[in-house]
């Protein structure tokens, strides 16, 4: 007797496609992070703690809202941002590259970055995230509203 | 009620003939399986499916599983008898490609000029299945698939037959920019596929001291492939896809090598084992035995 129907499969690992991406980030000195198709940040580099003034061994898995929460973004008036109008958010949604800057709550202090975000869209499930790459600029904003 | 596992081709990336190789053989990947329920699977078909197929009289249905279409894989194929037997009903399981069909991507090989025969031509009843990261059944067995990093599109494969779980990754580089030792399993290519397998194959080409000059190559060294089935918690493991430069008396040696680092990793020395063209392995889940 044989059941040739393909199933979708119980799915605990990492799709092999972020697994890669981690490696690559592992390996450069870009602040980088890697966040999941639900926009969690799943992994970030020894840069982005370098930035962040906290590892992600500490830090661990962050939704969206607790990524908010903790480092912002925020305007150049200080004022917070929709996470949908951010580079990574577009990148997943839309599956296409984005570009975006805005500040964020740093190690020291406010700290006005570039974001490129590239989507990780495997061919046989669609995407799996974004990796985003963070281009520190001088903190010469306001500072964030705290609150 | 076992599982049965025959190796026909445990050598990789090219057929290497030779008096020096005879022992462990100079074919490339083909592993057959024998379900509890007599139904056969064929892993890979490399050139050492070539003898597997003298030995297929009477069976019409086969199912054959390529974890990749390099070369070494799938070399074979072309040369496997029940092609060319018009009762023969073959299907090919292969990972899917945003590129071409598996069909297609096969039709390549088995096309002039490298061929005389198209897949057309074949007179056997031929399909192919487009493999996507999923998990099927096929002989009362379940079979699980998964991407693993090597070099282009590449599954391995996870058999779970009764209470019998085998792995089959003959080609992967687990450790690629990934700390092994310490990684969390769900950041490990392959994890789920191996975990606490009774028999994980699995590729071992090169020695620690090759690896660096291979790095990316989508092969392990030595240490790496005992880390991972340590990782894994592997019960018993077949080292595999020898390198064509390793002749018989090299793999003796690193055989023993292996052994001995296996021990100092806590593994049991007696359950690490070769892969050796003609050797055959029953696994069941708690008495393994040589046949």
């Amino acid at each position: 007797m044989c059941d040739e129907g393909l199933m979708e499969r119980s799915h605990t690992q990492k799709p092999l496609e972020l697994i890669l991406a981690r490696n690559l980030l592992t390996s450069i000195s870009t602040p980088a992070f890697l966040v999941d198709a639900s926009a969690s940040v799943v992994f970030y580099n020894e840069a982005a703690a370098a930035l962040l003034g906290r590892s992600f061994e500490e830090a661990g898995r962050m939704t969206a809202d607790e990524w908010t929460a903790a480092f912002g973004p925020f305007d150049e008036e200080g004022e917070p941002m929709e996470v949908d109008s951010l580079a990574p958010t577009e990148a997943i949604r839309d599956g296409r590259p984005a570009h975006g800057r805005f500040r964020i709550r740093a190690a020291k202090g406010a700290v006005s970055i570039e974001a490129s975000a590239i989507p990780i869209v495997a061919s046989e499930h669609g995407s799996s995230g974004a990796m985003i790459l963070f281009w520190p600029l001088e903190p010469n904003g306001a500072e964030p509203r705290e609150g | 009620m076992t599982v049965r596992v025959k190796v026909w081709g445990a050598r990789g990336s090219v057929p290497s003939p030779g008096p020096q190789m005879n022992r462990y053989g100079g074919n490339t990947s083909c592993v057959q399986v024998t379900l509890a329920s007599g139904e056969i699977l064929i892993l890979d078909a490399g050139t050492g499916i070539r003898t597997l197929g003298l030995d297929l009289t009477g069976r019409e249905r086969i199912h054959i599983l390529l974890t990749h279409l390099h070369l070494d894989h799938i070399q074979g194929l072309m040369f496997f008898p029940p092609c060319f037997r018009a009762e023969s009903e073959i299907v090919i399981w292969g990972p899917a490609s945003p590129e071409a069909s598996l069909e297609d991507r096969i039709a390549r090989y088995i096309s002039a000029p490298l061929s005389p025969v198209e897949v057309r031509e074949l007179p056997c009843s031929v399909a192919f299945r487009d493999t996507p990261a999923s998990e099927w059944e096929l002989g009362g067995a379940r079979i699980r698939a998964e991407a693993v990093t090597h070099r282009g599109p590449t599954l391995g494969y996870r058999i779970e037959d009764l209470d019998t779980t085998l792995c089959y990754l003959p080609d992967h580089e687990p450790s690629l920019g990934a700390p092994l030792a310490g990684l969390e399993p769900d950041w490990i290519s392959g994890f789920d596929l191996a975990r606490e397998a009774d028999l994980l194959i699995h590729d071992c080409q090169y020695a620690d001291e090759e690896y660096p000059e291979h790095v990316g190559w989508g092969h392990s060294g030595m240490t790496d492939t005992l880390t991972f089935a340590r990782r894994v918690a592997a019960k018993r493991l077949l080292l595999f896809h020898h390198d064509p430069l390793h002749a018989d008396d090299f793999l003796d040696e690193f055989h023993g090598s292996a052994r001995r680092a296996w021990e100092s990793l806590g593994g049991d020395a007696t359950l690490l084992e070769m892969g050796m063209e003609g050797a055959e392995l029953e696994i069941s889940a708690h008495h393994p035995v040589h046949a």
